[in-house]
């Protein structure tokens, strides 16, 4: 029983364009920056795949060894791109829900050249030989206190909006966002302090960096992104959340299960026995609050169809979200202790998992933000929908080829390996055609995001459209001139379709 | 639509339609948007609340499967031994030849013994004699057990004299000095070829016992009196397999050496 959508008001329109001005240049500095560093992460991905099955590929100098470019790809891809893609929905979303306008864009913007600072001496660290060997944490060890630094002083802000909101209501995806702002804090501490200087038992170290892994996924990137899709699907689509009593099961169930998650990484090795157990079941039981957030969503978008069909916002955002069903999906299938579990230990499929999570997911809840965000901020509405729809369909082909490919190709190679009477080189020999599809698919990635970079780097320097009108999909290409549709008024109370 | 309430002394130059379209203009992507309602009220749907059920139980038997989580006592016996992978037969390590098991043994009973008197080349140095192309050492396996057993002193078989040996065997089995006998007639550029048997080391500790003064360091004398002879027990093919760990020969190391 919902009750009517109440009309947007000039004066909202206008606290909302004052909010989006106040953001202007931290959020569309995130978004290239960000964008560039997904570019950089996709090419060491490719390279780092091509020399999977073809070790000879640029095997000359140090920096270029696949043991400097597969963490390269990765870190980049997280601290990069996905962090500074965050980064951009947390603080946009925050004020928007909080309706206040950033008072802290020096301070914000100072601390994400520190970020990227801190990402680019990293990377060269990895490069240089210096990354300290643990997945996902491979920058040197001078970059973290740098990059939480940073990060505090970039979502603090955030945190202080929301603590000043107006009263009344406290929205989902602020749930989502802020929980998402104090949990990364806690994981990146706590693996950083239990591994560089309270160190323990070798194995354990181990553990806990397959925690952070774990962590870094469900505890933050899960949460910004199902925060930003709670706000864009009932934007656009005018409706309200299909049920707040499922959203709530989602939110606490996932602050309930993901913590524990991360350990079963580790199963067979002598650490103490419940761990890798306790790590698998709440792996498995991850599928609870995706699948209900997810039903939520899907169930909030689908009744209306015609949306779906032309904004581009929401067909990336429902796009992630369908990834984030087969990522619960394969969080069941995939973490069997008895079968599929030890298959996937040093195979493929942790990285197809990864990416599944990180790209299909995570990355197109963000592309789904920023086809929203990005108009707004800048005042002018993409250029091409062209590049939009380049961007959507090489980017979901390619996403999905790498991710299946990786999960089913990495199985089979991880049944080969466990089987302990034939040569260790069989087992790779078994995965070569799925490293060569997955050198072809991130090729399609890698082209899907060439447009989307070349699209918002002229959108940054503000040479979008000047329209009343969005650009949307589902329409002939040429519809629309370099200043707007013709012979339109560009009135606000034209019944605009929605963005 | 302006903003709600226009200035009373707008100023004469301001072009009132410019400023307007300007608001609109700017204004346009945010003016559009719709507003977020309230959150609906449906109820949760059943195949969802059972589809969720059959996970949780999927964790639930997970979870049963890990055992008793902090019962170590239960989950981990103290001999430990290494679970046999699917498709191995329950017969332990791998077998090895005798030759390479037994040299194996003695290798490393060599390394912690030996090898800081004679070197880890076998070839002594300064106040050691090398073990390289002795005559006592690859010639007659009894000398050799008497001096590993017992010590020496004296001139040795090239007529020098260095300082006294002391025995070694206090705390060696048969199977030890089998080992370690093997191994330096088999190194250090001694190719004897043969393995000393588990058999004939328990031979040469009877009889060092039976001699007049057991313990005390031999000499060139009494070698050559009494301990100039091979150990007595039957020889040992060095290329039948055995187990490294008992150095027993395997029975059925046909079968057992298919697998490899």
């Amino acid at each position: 029983m919902s009750s009517p959508n109440p009309p947007t008001t000039a004066a909202d329109a206008l606290l909302r364009a004052g909010i989006d001005r106040s953001l202007r240049h931290p959020v569309m500095f995130f978004l290239t920056s960000g964008a560039a560093w997904l570019a950089v992460s996709i090419i060491l991905g490719m390279v780092s795949s091509m020399k999977m099955h073809n070790p000879t590929f640029l095997d000359g100098p140090g920096w270029l060894t696949y043991g400097r470019i597969f963490p390269a790809h990765i870190n980049t891809f997280i601290y990069g791109w996905g962090f500074q893609a965050a980064f951009a929905a947390i603080i946009w979303l925050m004020a928007r829900l909080s309706r206040q306008e950033c008072r802290n864009v020096g301070t914000i913007l100072t601390a994400g050249h520190l970020w990227n600072l801190g990402v680019s001496l990293g990377v060269l660290g990895i490069l240089s030989g210096r990354g300290t060997g643990m997945p996902w944490m491979e920058f040197p060890l001078f970059a973290w206190p740098i990059m939480l630094l940073s990060y505090l002083a970039i979502v603090v802000w955030s945190f202080i909006q929301f603590r000043l909101r107006p009263v009344g209501h406290t929205y989902i995806s602020q749930w989502y966002l802020l929980a998402a702002i104090i949990w990364f804090p806690w994981i990146f501490l706590t693996a950083n302090i239990l591994l560089h200087f309270i160190t323990g038992h070798p194995l354990m170290a181990a553990g806990i960096n397959a925690w952070f892994r774990s962590a870094l996924i469900f505890l933050f990137f899960t949460p910004v992104a199902l925060g930003a899709a709670y706000y864009l699907v009932p934007k656009v689509t005018g409706r309200p959340v299909h049920s707040y009593s499922l959203a709530m099961l989602g939110f606490w169930s996932l602050a309930a299960i993901a913590p524990w998650a991360g350990m079963q990484k580790l199963i067979g090795t002598p650490i103490p026995y419940f761990l890798p157990y306790i790590g698998a079941a709440a792996t498995i039981l991850f599928f609870i609050p995706a699948v209900a957030a997810a039903a939520n969503l899907i169930k909030t978008a689908i009744a209306d169809g015609k949306v779906m069909a032309y904004s581009p916002t929401l067909r990336f955002t429902l796009a992630g979200i369908v990834a984030l069903v087969i990522l619960g999906f394969a969080a069941v299938f995939l973490n069997l202790p008895g079968s599929t579990l030890r298959m996937t230990q040093f195979s493929l499929t942790g990285y197809g998992f990864d990416i599944l999570a990180l790209y299909a997911f995570f990355s197109f809840v963000m592309f789904g933000a920023i086809y929203f965000i990005v108009p707004r901020v800048t005042r002018r509405e993409w250029l091409s929908t062209r590049f939009i729809r380049w961007h959507f369909y090489l980017s979901i082909y390619g996403v999905i080829a790498v991710a299946f490919v990786a999960l089913f190709g990495g199985l089979m190679q991880g049944a080969a390996q466990e089987n302990w009477q034939e040569p260790w080189v069989n087992a790779m020999t078994q995965a070569y055609p799925y490293v060569i599809t997955i050198t072809i698919a991130w090729t399609f990635v890698l082209v899907s995001n060439f447009f989307f970079f070349l699209h918002l780097l002229l959108m940054w320097l503000r040479l979008g459209r000047r329209s009343a009108h969005p650009t949307l999909l589902g329409q002939d290409d040429h519809a629309f001139s370099a200043h707007g549709p013709d012979g339109e008024s560009n009135d606000v109370e034209t019944p605009a379709p929605a963005h | 639509m302006p903003p709600a309430d226009p200035s009373p002394d707008l100023d004469e130059s301001i072009n009132v339609t410019q400023a307007h379209d300007r608001v609109v203009r700017e204004a346009a992507a945010a003016a559009r948007e719709k507003r977020i309602a309230d959150n609906g009220r449906e109820p949760t749907a059943l195949w969802l609340i059972v589809v969720c059920g059959i996970v949780a139980m999927i964790a639930g038997a997970v979870l049963g499967d890990a055992g008793r989580f902090f019962a170590y006592a239960t989950t981990f016996r103290p001999d430990y031994v290494r679970a046999v992978p699917e498709g191995a037969d329950a017969t332990g390590p791998e077998p090895r030849a005798a030759l390479a098991a037994f040299a194996a043994r003695g290798s490393r009973i060599y390394s912690a013994q030996c090898q800081g008197c004679h070197g880890s080349d076998g070839r002594g140095g300064s106040g050691y004699p090398t073990l390289s192309g002795s005559e006592w050492v690859i010639g007659d396996t009894q000398t050799l057990a008497m001096i590993i057993i017992n010590g020496m002193e004296g001139p040795i078989s090239t007529g020098e004299t260095y300082g006294v040996m002391p025995g070694q065997a206090t705390s060696m089995s048969p199977q030890d000095l089998a080992g370690v006998m093997t191994y330096v007639r088999n190194s250090f550029g001694n190719e004897t070829g043969d393995v000393t048997t588990i058999e004939m080391a328990a031979n040469a500790f009877e009889i060092s016992d039976n001699r007049d003064s057991p313990g005390a360091p031999v000499n060139a004398e009494e070698i050559r009196a009494a301990h100039a002879a091979m150990l007595p027990g039957d020889p040992l093919d060095p290329e039948i397999l055995v187990d490294p760990i008992s150095l027993e020969p395997v029975e059925d190391h046909e079968s057992a050496g298919a697998g490899s």
